[in-house]
């Protein structure tokens, strides 16, 4: 589905859920995503929403940016208030107070802090329960809002403000990201998957996927953050492509345990292409960057052999 | 301005507003599956039927392309109108059961199999992808082609699909997913048009940038000098 062109992009829904004028920052790819997610749903759909860079540009006080029902929660508590609504629209049905033949889709979505450091528990909890819901993290690799803290899904060798690279320590991050794919896939639930807003029509049929899934369904979205990761805001598509082609975030969904590659890609970048444009890494050197890849390549190879596992027929 | 009632809500539409269209501005869904908004209305997939009242006359009809000319009453889930819309569904879960869409609908309409045996592959003949190629596209690929209980969505003459330019427009409209794009090492593959495309790679950083006779096509459409598509956009926007 990544190869289509200009006349597919022609013919995906016209209605917009998701007002212009927001206060996004230029060059947001979060925002990019969030506006094709809300395309692909409809309009029936109920979304909790964490605090975050998202919540804040789209809310600010008197305005709202959403044209459909939306609450914001506290940081912690996004999967377990979507929880609710959904148990809440499930017992209306019940009692015919609300449309049984509209199927509403239950979103919950927060930024990284909000799902891989703040909102873990509630997240598991919620994927155990086994709730009808999505939960869609958008990733931009450190809490962008608040002014570039690092999170648990910042990557290796990022310099933020709480991981500074200096003289003494010119690393900056020194952990590995969070692989938080894999912690959802471990609670079992019917579809995992990694999209990014610059292959859109992937994007697209991922969250369509997950809204037909019945249970829960995690969706992690990078997003690119050109404020954050210290880079020119027309880069922020060009950027997220260049992280695929690179192996550094490839895509993929898990069907039920069954890992699939969505995007592949014959010929791979060097990962120095995706560390140059940003100012985050520009502290790296040459010793850095051949580590990174190395770590890149352990790690895709990894998940290519995850993918081959699922495909050989066990009897 | 022409008044028309809706389900009991009265509202006013221009002269010449699909009922469908009507409908949507108030928020009344009807079930279908071979209408956009961008391509002109055909009336393949018959869900969209609805009861038409006018005075002591009535007639269940398609809405997605009967024009509003006079003040009319519709109702879309009149017993008459169900009934015949899960008929519908009926015969459409006879031509495809790999539907999601399809399913709920089907679903919703108290039905679970249909009492007709599966023997066609999953094309419902919404003729989507035939007026998407047509009509935006411009390249004229597939057609319909035979009559009646043969009638298929083709290239010419049952053949390769020579004017294709492997955009994936009607793989992404397809309703059912009967139309499938794979991609196969240097190749990219739509096996219901028996089209294969070779691929175009970058001279820069050899990622894919996209078949090679699309990239011929859009080079001559939009008068681009000759290397236009020997890069890809990232190097392409790098080198500037």
């Amino acid at each position: 589905m990544e190869n289509l062109n200009v006349y597919a992009a022609k013919m995906a829904p016209q209605q917009e859920f998701l007002a212009g004028g927001h206060r996004a920052c230029q060059g947001c790819a979060e925002l990019l995503a969030v506006r094709l997610v809300a395309k692909t749903l409809g309009h029936d759909y109920i979304i909790a929403n964490a605090t975050g860079c998202l919540e804040i540009v789209t809310s600010s006080f008197p305005h709202s940016a959403w044209k459909v029902p939306w609450i914001h929660v506290a940081f912690e508590n996004a999967a377990a208030v979507a929880s609710g609504v959904e148990a809440a629209v499930k017992v209306l049905q019940r009692k015919g107070k609300y449309p049984v033949d509209r199927k509403i889709t239950i979103l919950a979505q927060a930024g990284d802090g909000g799902t891989v450091d703040i909102g873990l528990q509630a997240l598991s909890g919620a994927l155990e329960r086994g709730h009808d819901m999505i939960y869609i993290c958008y990733d931009n690799e450190a809490y962008m809002n608040t002014g570039v803290q690092r999170s648990s899904s910042t990557p290796y060798g990022a310099t933020t403000t709480t991981s500074p690279s200096g003289k003494v320590d010119p690393l900056g991050q020194h952990t590995m990201k969070k692989n938080i794919v894999e912690i959802a896939a471990a609670h079992n639930v019917p579809y995992v998957a990694t999209a990014s807003p610059s292959y859109p029509f992937d994007l697209m049929a991922k969250v369509k996927k997950a809204a037909e899934t019945p249970g829960p369904a995690y969706i992690h979205c990078f997003v690119p953050c050109p404020t954050g990761w210290r880079m020119a805001p027309n880069l922020a598509v060009s950027i997220g492509r260049i992280a695929v082609e690179s192996k550094v975030f490839p895509l993929y969904e898990i069907v039920d345990g069954e890992y699939r590659m969505t995007v592949t890609h014959k010929n791979h970048r060097p990962v120095s292409d995706y560390l140059q444009p940003q100012g985050r890494f520009r502290h790296l050197n040459e010793d850095h960057i051949a580590e990174i890849q190395q770590q890149v390549d352990k790690s895709y190879e990894r998940l290519l052999k995850k993918v081959k596992m699922s495909s050989i027929e066990l009897d | 301005m022409i008044k028309i009632t809706i389900n009991g809500k009265v509202t006013e539409v221009a002269a010449g507003t699909t009922i469908l269209k009507a409908a949507a501005a108030l928020n009344i869904k009807i079930p279908t599956l071979c209408n956009h908004d961008l391509l002109e209305p055909y009336g393949a997939c018959r869900l969209c039927l609805v009861e038409i009242i006018d005075g002591d006359w009535s007639t269940v009809t398609t809405s997605c392309n009967y024009p509003i000319t006079k003040e009319i009453v519709v109702e879309t889930e009149s017993t008459a109108a169900v009934r015949a819309r899960r008929m519908v569904l009926e015969m459409l879960l006879g031509r495809c059961n790999t539907s999601p869409e399809l399913d709920r609908l089907a679903a919703a309409h108290g039905l679970q199999s249909s009492r007709f045996e599966l023997d066609y592959d999953d094309c419902i003949l919404c003729g989507q992808c035939e007026r998407v190629c047509r009509e935006v596209v411009g390249a004229n690929a597939i057609t319909f082609a035979q009559r009646g209980v043969d009638r298929v969505v083709v290239p010419p003459f049952g053949e390769e699909a020579e004017q294709c330019i492997g955009c994936g427009a009607c793989v992404y409209l397809c309703p059912t997913g009967a139309i499938q794009i794979q991609e196969d090492g240097e190749q990219k593959i739509i096996d219901r048009w028996s089209r294969v495309l070779e691929l175009k790679y970058c001279k820069s950083c050899g990622v894919e940038v996209a078949p090679v006779f699309q990239c011929d096509y859009f080079q001559k459409k939009a008068d681009l000098p000759t290397d236009f598509f020997d890069l890809c956009r990232d190097c392409r926007v790098a080198q500037r």
